[in-house]
């Protein structure tokens, strides 16, 4: 850790956000299309007015912003696949793993014996494409575990066994 | 197991035999009273018998409020058009603003009355049971082995009535503080020895009570049941340091905003010489005010900063014109910060902070979460000795010392690579981390330096983050979640392999530190003497608070789990 070339320390070397002895669960590719539907609900609108202004102004210069919305409609269905991808989670003996982001990425592990509760989310949308988040909560505000994109029945196994595992590895503050 | 310091986290022993005790401290499936069904329980109270009031005068104490908050808000409306208002106030309109406040005063204290008359309060062997309520019944009930911490606090006004406010925090978000107010001093102290006790795990003493404070009070809710509070000693304490009222009056005029403020009135000064107009000399009015504020109420909240030891845990007393005594009990501070800004290094001052549950959560996390808002170096590791008395390595003031000042490899620790400096030039090469077998230690900032340590035990979760900039460089932080507070440890831009590792290790540690760690009621783990015969750990402890020899040698009383 002293040395300064990056490949040097073969340590460095390793996935940090991949620990050998971990199997990764991926979440449901369908939470590809709730967020995109999601973000069609958002976008669609604001590109139609933009439209309607452009062709009613007449001006050439304004199909600029529907056209940067476009853009971003664009990069958005772009990203979020790869997003989606890079979501999963694990269950070890003793504490879950959740791991999120591409660019910034982050890796939480949450103890069973330290978590306090946990919500299954499944909002109307989420109901639609079949699926739902869990998230999991200690007493500490900064464990941001929630996995979204589960099946239903996924996420209720999993309430259920983070319920038994918990009350099993229980311990106080 | 407080005798053999090394025992709760000795590899192999994770089935401690004190960890036999642990299933009926931890039986219950909520681990902190269930946070999102805080502590209220709706189910009927009825079998507790030996419900108590609290003391007659609270309405009068308490209805001072709604008239102060009346006349504020009518101050308010009336303030810009003075001069109208002065106008008006002739004759009978005067008379009849008179009568107004009298009447809303007169509703205040009225309110306050029948709300005295429908709260009441009862201690159990489990639980604190509050009833409060006038239109919406709420029945609260405080389990005390979740209890986090206990303060009594006097606002101006009680404390010249000679009245307090009994607080106690579980841990179940916000608001879910059981708030006793207001009691006669003497019978807070009393019911917070009772509380204390109860919440140690301790047994009543029975029909005997203690010569020492036998309080009249204490038994006048309903004499002749058997739940009847009989009175617990309070526990003997020993003093670990104050803090001058000098060297807090020096510090705040270092912390930083004083400076800033200075610099504000000279380049404010210069502008309107420069422009020869005085109004620039307004801008001055709102940081000004900030400021005096900021001074007012970090001296008016550390003067008379004492702390002591007591087997109940720490207690911390300060406070100029509310007074306040708080009780943290042993292994309910989840993390401890020292932090020194670069004004305070010249006298080598540290402000010591800590996480408790409970705390933090309210608005005046602020004054509830010091340690010790001035300490010197000695001090600084006394306040750390006090909350982890073993800090798991031969040397703890070296490895202190490292820590508060050290940088690179200095004390074991681990750094940030060489290659960090290119996503920060200046405090590279104070990120570190350096593990013991009972804390993580945590070192940052090169120009407000700061120090994290957190018993294994208490670890909530952990995790990585990776920007980037830091998959560039193959660097990872690492990042520790503590209860709410001002603690949150987070060591920047580890090499990414090694950040990974200590991942891996640190959950591991803390699962084992967790299994054998002491149980809630944590005289249950001594033994639970009577309260006849106290703990004598507080005369055994050093007489001189030398944490950096004795520390390891003579925990104080169960503080092993601290």
């Amino acid at each position: 850790m002293t040395s300064d070339a990056v490949p040097a320390d073969p340590r460095s070397t390793r996935e940090p956000f991949d620990p050998a002895d971990v199997t990764w669960t991926p979440v449901s590719r369908r939470l590809v299309g709730a967020r995109l539907t999601v973000t069609a609900i958002v976008l669609t609108p604001v590109l139609a007015l933009l439209v309607l202004m452009a062709v009613f102004a007449g001006e050439a210069w304004l199909w600029v912003f529907p056209a940067l919305v476009a853009l971003l409609a664009l990069w958005i269905v772009w990203l979020v696949p790869r997003q989606v991808n890079a979501m999963a989670y694990a269950e070890r003996a003793d504490d879950l793993l959740v791991r999120r982001g591409i660019m910034f990425r982050s890796l939480v592990v949450v103890p069973y014996g330290r978590m306090q509760y946990v919500d299954v989310n499944a909002g109307p949308l989420a109901r639609r494409f079949g699926i739902a988040s869990v998230q999991l909560h200690t007493a500490s505000p900064a464990t941001s575990a929630s996995i979204d994109g589960l099946p239903p029945h996924e996420a209720a196994r999993l309430r259920d066994r983070m319920a038994s595992r918990g009350e099993a590895r229980l311990a106080g503050l | 197991m407080t005798t053999a310091p090394g025992t709760p986290n000795a590899p192999g022993t994770p089935n401690a035999p004190d960890a036999s005790g642990t299933p009926d401290a931890r039986g219950m499936p909520d681990a902190l009273g269930t946070p999102r069904a805080p502590d209220v329980e709706v189910e009927s109270d009825e079998y507790v018998t030996g419900w108590r009031r609290m003391h007659p005068v609270t309405p009068a104490l308490k209805g001072w409020k709604v008239l102060v908050a009346v006349l504020a808000i009518g101050w308010f409306q009336v303030g810009e058009n003075l001069r109208q208002a002065i106008d008006l106030m002739q004759g009978k309109a005067f008379l009849a603003l008179l009568g107004g406040i009298l009447l809303i005063g007169l509703i205040g204290f009225g309110y306050s009355a029948v709300a005295w008359r429908v709260t009441r309060f009862a201690v159990t062997d489990e639980a604190v049971h509050l009833r409060t309520g006038i239109l919406f019944r709420q029945q609260r009930q405080a389990r005390l082995d979740r209890l986090q911490a206990v303060d009594v606090v006097q606002p101006l006004l009680a404390r010249l009535v000679g009245l307090a406010e009994l607080k106690l925090e579980v841990a179940g978000g916000s608001g879910s503080a059981v708030s006793l107010a207001f009691l006669r001093e003497s019978e807070a102290e009393a019911l917070r020895a009772e509380l204390l006790a109860l919440a140690a795990g301790l047994q009543r003493p029975g029909t005997v009570v203690p010569a020492a404070v036998a309080t009249p009070e204490g038994t006048t809710g309903t004499p002749g049941t058997p739940t009847a509070p009989v009175a617990f000693e309070v526990a003997p304490e020993r003093q670990v340091y104050e803090l001058p009222m000098g060297r807090l009056v020096k510090s705040t005029l270092r912390s930083g905003t004083v400076p800033t403020l200075l610099l504000i009135v000279a380049a404010a000064i210069v502008v309107s010489i420069a422009s020869r107009d005085i109004s620039a000399a307004f801008v001055l009015v709102a940081p000004l005010f900030g400021a005096v504020t900021f001074v007012w109420s970090r001296i008016n909240q550390g003067a008379n900063f004492r702390a002591a030891i007591s087997p109940d845990g720490i207690r911390l007393r300060h406070g100029l014109t509310e007074s306040r005594a708080q009780t943290v009990p042993p292994g309910r501070v989840q993390a401890i910060r020292l932090r020194q800004g670069p004004l305070w290094r010249g006298p080598d001052w540290w402000r010591v902070e800590i996480n408790v549950a409970g705390y933090g959560q309210s608005d005046q996390q602020q004054r509830d979460t010091v340690l010790h808002p001035v300490a010197t170096r000695e001090e600084a590791m006394t306040a750390l000795w006090m909350v982890l008395p073993d800090l798991g390595v031969d040397d703890p003031a070296a490895l202190v010392e490292a820590a508060l000042t050290g940088k690179d490899t200095d004390g074991g620790f681990t750094t940030a690579p060489r290659r960090a400096r290119w996503v920060d030039p200046v405090g590279w090469r104070r990120h570190g981390v350096r593990v013991t077998d009972r804390a993580l230690v945590t070192r940052t900032g090169r120009i407000w330096r700061s120090v994290d340590v957190v018993p294994h035990e208490r670890t909530q979760s952990l995790g990585l983050a990776q920007g980037p900039l830091q998959r560039r460089l193959g660097l990872a932080s690492f990042v520790l979640h503590s209860t709410p507070g001002p603690v949150a440890p987070r060591v920047q831009h580890l090499d990414a392999g090694v950040a990974a590792a200590l991942l891996d290790e640190q959950a591991e540690r803390a699962r084992t530190a967790r299994a054998s760690a002491t149980p809630e009621q944590w005289m249950r783990a001594v033994g639970a003497p009577t309260p006849a015969d106290p703990d004598p750990e507080p005369t055994t402890a050093p007489p001189e608070p030398a944490p950096d020899r004795e520390a390891p040698a003579v925990p104080p009383r169960t503080g092993a789990d601290a």
